[in-house]
């Protein structure tokens, strides 16, 4: 159990920047998520927590401990890796009981340990199976517990999850979540999917092209965003994202006319939530494009001159193509960017 | 294969008289090579066929009586099977450096490697000959079993390396993770991993080392260090005129051992060969 601390932390591959003068802080016992678009450096700055690949810049710690010099083996870190990495000629029990060999683990201890890491994720029964011989969520399981056998000081998980079916995918995030407040180990959990991210992270650290965009709990990043990349990449759907001007307190667009700060002014992106309009209003004038009943809620789009605006409207709401249609925006729930993506107009 | 299945039984009938008559094809020379050696020496050459012929143990007992097979069946047995050990225990750990460590000139070592197969043997013949006659290991099996092992450890390196390539780096990653050190990673991870391709190089390895002439020609003077491949070029079938049943039979004695080895490793060489194939 421990805090992990990345100082401008830099990774490059040749010329190509992978993670970009990166700070974290990792709480001790704190669940914290890396969520970002494929390619963003998640992997990356994993791995050089794990002490797999090396900082070409700035200080790893773990506890107190200055990890940069430390190899993998040395560090007490265990990985789930994404495509689980289960040794394929060892039985489960095997691939839960190689880490406690490795460690010099007494051996009276170990079928002790296996046997209650493998009640933990519920597979007792296929112990004595090859990886081979079992389902994806059966081999994701078997690297959790080969995991959490011997107790690390670290968690680290990279999208464990991806390759499941989205069923399984929420059982096992339950399960996962649950398993990590039991044993109190620090997590570091990457995700390219929001949800996931919302539902499990302590805190969520956003990063785009290797550039931590915003760190926060998922309620703020979800309430705060601060720039149009958070805003465009939470929320299902995300948040909607027009162009358009402001002028003498008053924010336009094609078709869309909002109230906004008054010293707001120039080129500014208005951010509005879906579940923050309703219909019948005078904000917004466009026309319906699309209606998609999915039972409890009823996602509309309705088509501007510049965009298309996704609304969460009601159950029962339903309404003919091209029809005209008026929108009300929740006016103390709008969000405003500047040119250069960040935030303003916060008091 | 579903759609080919539900197409019904004519299918399958061709496809089945295709393949027997190509393995028939393959087959019948070997077999007809064995009954040979297993025909009374007049019924070898003779102006007209005969479709049954009798069935005698001659040339057995001439190769029994005169001819130390077991002597040059033990010098080949010896020599391969050495080889091949000594090309597995120093190329695993070659090509687990070649495929995972990052060094500078790795793949120009990689292919310098290589290169050394693709030169003409005879080119080094000479040299070779005065080298072991140096250290005095002329006519000797272990001379033998180290020329075979320096042939081939190139290929079997090359082959190697291409299946550990292969092998995702996040398994090593996770035991790296779990506290594994290189040589428990190569040991416990890399070498069951790639058991096909090791078994594949071994065999391979095997079957040029058996077949190996020029060099064993050269460094076995007298019959003391004769393997399969010289005795059987230098074999007559003894003083009265050349016994082509006994040629015949031990010809097949010296390719049964490959032969039992193909069979019994099958399922991974055909994996293998491939394998090493498509990558570089
Ligand atoms: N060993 C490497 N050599 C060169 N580029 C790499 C290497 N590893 C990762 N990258 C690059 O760094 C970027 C970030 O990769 P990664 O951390 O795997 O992204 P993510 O896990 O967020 O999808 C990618 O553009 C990837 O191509
Ligand atoms: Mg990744």
């Amino acid at each position: 159990m421990a805090s992990i601390l990345l100082k401008n932390v830099v990774k490059s591959f040749g010329s190509f920047v992978g993670v970009q003068d990166m700070n974290l802080d990792v709480v001790d016992e704190e669940f914290l998520v890396l969520l970002g678009p494929s390619g963003c450096g998640k992997t990356t700055t994993m791995r050089m927590i794990a002490g797999l690949e090396h900082p070409t810049e700035g200080e790893i710690r773990i506890g107190d401990a200055l990890m940069n010099d430390i190899d993998a083996r040395d560090r007490d870190v265990a990985m789930v890796f994404q495509g689980y990495a289960l040794y394929p000629n060892m039985s489960i029990y095997e691939n839960i009981r190689f880490p406690l060999r490795m460690r010099q683990v007494p051996k009276a201890k170990h079928d002790d340990l296996i046997r209650r890491a493998a009640e933990m994720v519920e597979l007792g029964p296929f112990l004595d199976r090859k990886p081979g011989a079992l389902s994806g969520g059966q081999r994701q399981r078997a690297a959790l517990a080969r995991a959490i056998v011997r107790q690390p000081q670290v968690f680290l998980m990279d999208e464990p999850l991806s390759n499941l079916d989205a069923k399984l995918r929420a059982s096992m995030r339950v399960q996962i979540k649950h398993m990590q407040r039991e044993l109190k180990v620090t997590t570091v959990y990457v995700t390219h999917d929001q949800i996931e991210a919302m539902t499990l992270a302590d805190r969520i650290v956003i990063m785009n092209k290797g550039v931590i965009q915003q760190i926060g709990t998922p309620d703020d990043i979800y309430s705060n965003p601060a720039n149009t990349f958070v805003a465009g990449f939470i929320g299902s759907p995300p948040m909607n994202l027009i162009a358009g001007t402001a002028q003498n307190g008053t924010f336009s667009s094609a078709g869309i006319r909002v109230p906004c700060p008054a010293n707001l002014s120039g080129n500014i992106t208005l951010g509005i939530r879906p579940e923050d309009c309703q219909i019948g209003g005078d904000n917004l004038q466009g026309q319906v494009y699309g209606v998609e009943p999915t039972g409890d809620i009823t996602y509309l789009t309705v088509r501007t001159a510049n965009k298309n605006i996704e609304i969460k409207a009601g159950r029962e709401f339903r309404a003919p193509i091209d029809s005209a249609i008026a929108v009300g925006f929740d006016t103390s729930r709008l969000y405003f960017f500047g040119e250069d993506g960040y935030r303003v107009g916060v008091n | 294969m579903a759609s080919v299945r539900k197409s019904g039984g004519d299918n399958l009938l061709v496809r089945y008289i295709i393949l027997v008559s190509w393995a028939m094809v393959c087959l019948v020379p070997i077999l007809w090579f064995l009954t040979i050696g297993f025909r009374p020496r007049t019924e070898i050459i003779v102006p007209e066929p005969i479709y049954w012929p009798t069935w005698s143990l001659d040339a057995w007992r001439l190769l029994v009586s005169d001819w130390p097979i077991a002597l040059y069946l033990r010098n080949s047995i010896l020599a391969v099977a050495g080889s091949v050990v000594i090309d597995l225990v120093l190329a695993i750990p070659a090509a687990f450096a070649l495929a995972r460590y990052e060094f500078k000139g790795r793949e120009d070592i990689g292919f310098y490697i290589l290169s050394t197969r693709m030169m003409a043997p005879a080119i080094v013949a000479v040299p070779i000959f005065f080298l072991f006659k140096n250290i005095g290991l002329l006519d000797s099996v272990w001379a033998l079993m180290l020329i075979y092992a320096a042939i081939n450890l190139s290929l079997v390196t090359w082959i190697i390396r291409s299946y550990m390539l292969d092998i995702p780096k996040e398994l090593e990653d996770a035991a790296r993770t779990d506290g594994a050190g290189d040589l428990t990673i190569l040991w416990e991870i890399m070498i069951p991993a790639c058991l096909p391709g090791i078994i594949t190089a071994a065999v391979i390895a095997a079957i040029f080392a058996i077949n190996e002439f020029l060099f064993t020609l050269l460094i076995a003077s007298t019959s003391k260090a004769y393997t399969m491949s010289v005795a059987l070029a230098n074999f007559t079938g003894g003083s009265d005129g050349v016994i082509y049943n006994a040629i015949a039979l031990v010809s097949f004695i010296a390719f049964a051992p490959i032969l039992i080895l193909v069979i019994l490793i099958q399922k991974h060489l055909s994996r293998g060969l491939t394998m090493g194939a498509v990558k570089g």
